[in-house]
């Protein structure tokens, strides 16, 4: 389940692209999910652990990646029980985070209210406040009323 | 600094062309949009200069500004244009917006965080895409575009409610045209309290008037609440002084000439945003005169039928708030 806490929080990476640039694992890269990520969000093609093709960079290493990808590949992989930021990652990437979030139990940290109407029916705890939405209509008025950022 | 600057980076697979004219510009936007890329760019270029490879073209100095001693350093650098990634928290520090308050530099800041201490426009938030107009097989062309879509704000139907974000002069001037016109009229009492007032608004249409020169921080939210409620409009014109100024009922080629380009007389340092600097401009040309203004308290010549018309004039392009006054 989807768990989204806005504000300062404990054992949280405010900048997850630098976190993943020195503890990224090389097998994070070529699991499928990742390719999928990279491939939706980056439009690019990963060649290997080492190697991504992009359209607009030519072939560049995954630390070229995007950080919107770059975290949510931490939020699928990571095991070291830290919270990322999500504010690290675009309005694109908010179907990847619900459908990480619809696989296993996913905590985010926001900063910023994050734009999740492309993704009209999903579910969330909000952590500030307890309650569960179930779709972005609720997310937003309980997003607006917490206080924290 | 005042002034408006061209800027282009670019090396041999990238371009970044855009402008940029005020104190405080925000690029957000979606992942994978060069962001990150632009700020590398500027980075090679500051540390390297030409054998860097990247080319950086624009009439002031172009910098980043960032780590631990970004308060150590900014104090050392006047008059060139500061580029400040994500990952630097301090953006949100009440030390930062006394920092750029005092400086006379400009900032473009990378951040999707509504930066509360920082007055920053509605029409400076950006995000970055490919150009259509230039792409080749070569070379990606990056521009700026506006975040929030103006389609989502007009209306051409009279709201039921109207909600500004003024309390004093702005919030009179307002209230007494809604009166005429059977319109609900509330003040927020600071744009910070907007969204709460939108959230209490049932299905009723409505239209929030707010000053557009310092309302970015809260448009993210805004906009949401507006794409979600889509019976609620916003009208976003610099300030309510400009409202005033742009109407014409104070003579001078200058004012409206300032209008055309205020980015060329607006001094960053002594303006915090262009609110006040339009304040202070209707101030000092209607002093002593009988349509000397106040912020505090409405003069209530602004409320004579003329007058208040070639005001609401110049909202009433994009609203109706009247049928006749």
């Amino acid at each position: 389940m989807l768990k989204i806490i806005f504000g300062e929080v404990e054992n949280s990476i405010y900048h997850p692209p630098t976190y993943f640039d020195n503890q990224y694992e090389d097998e994070w890269i070529t699991e499928p999910l990742t390719v999928a990520m990279i491939k939706d969000i980056d439009k690019s093609d990963v060649v290997g652990a080492h190697l991504i093709e992009s359209p607009v960079l030519g072939p560049i290493s995954t630390k070229e990646i995007s950080g919107g990808v770059k975290t949510l590949i931490l939020m699928a992989f990571d095991q070291s029980g830290r919270i990322f930021n999500a504010s690290a990652c675009g309005d694109n990437c908010v179907k990847w985070i619900v459908e990480l979030g619809r696989k296993k139990d996913l905590t985010i940290n926001l900063h910023h209210v994050m734009d999740f109407s492309s993704v009209p029916e999903f579910e969330a705890v909000m952590l500030n406040t307890g309650v569960v939405v179930h779709s972005y209509g609720e997310y937003l008025e309980e997003a607006i009323r917490i206080k924290e950022r | 600094m005042k002034g408006k600057y061209h800027i282009v980076v670019q090396n041999n697979r990238l371009r970044y062309e855009f402008d940029i004219r005020r104190n405080i510009t925000i690029i957000r936007g979606d992942s994978a949009t060069g962001k990150t890329k632009l700020i590398s760019l500027l980075e090679q270029a500051a540390s390297l200069g030409e054998s860097s490879g990247v080319e950086v073209l624009c009439e002031r100095p172009c910098r980043t500004l960032g780590g631990n001693d970004w308060n150590l350093v900014l104090p050392n650098i006047h008059e060139q244009i500061l580029f400040v990634d994500e990952e630097n928290k301090f953006v949100k520090s009440q030390d930062f917006a006394a920092a750029v308050k005092a400086s006379d530099n400009y900032f473009v800041i990378i951040t999707r965080e509504d930066l509360a201490n920082l007055p920053y426009s509605v029409e400076e938030i950006y995000g970055i895409h490919t150009s259509g107009k230039y792409h080749d097989l070569k070379r990606t062309y990056n521009e700026l575009y506006h975040i929030y879509s103006t389609e989502v704000f007009d209306s051409m139907e009279k709201p039921e409610t109207v909600v500004v974000e003024d309390s004093n002069s702005g919030y009179e001037f307002f209230r007494a045209i809604c009166d005429k016109n059977g319109i609900v009229c509330v003040s927020a009492e600071g744009k910070s309290n907007l969204k709460m007032v939108m959230d209490k608004l049932g299905s009723e249409s409505a239209l929030v008037i707010a000053d557009g020169a310092a309302i970015g921080p809260e448009m993210n939210e805004l906009y949401q609440m507006m794409c979600h409620k889509p019976k609620i409009k916003c009208y976003l014109s610099e300030s309510f002084e400009w409202l005033v100024l742009k109407s014409g009922i104070i003579d001078g080629k200058m004012i409206q000439d300032i209008l055309e380009h205020p980015e060329d007389f607006i001094e960053s340092r002594r303006y915090f945003s262009w609110e006040r600097f339009f304040t202070a401009l209707l101030v000092e040309h209607t002093r002593d005169s009988y349509l000397q203004y106040s912020k505090n308290k409405l003069n209530k010549t602004y409320l004579h039928e003329k007058i208040q018309q070639e005001i609401l004039d110049v909202i009433e392009a994009k609203f109706i708030l009247s049928e006749n006054i």
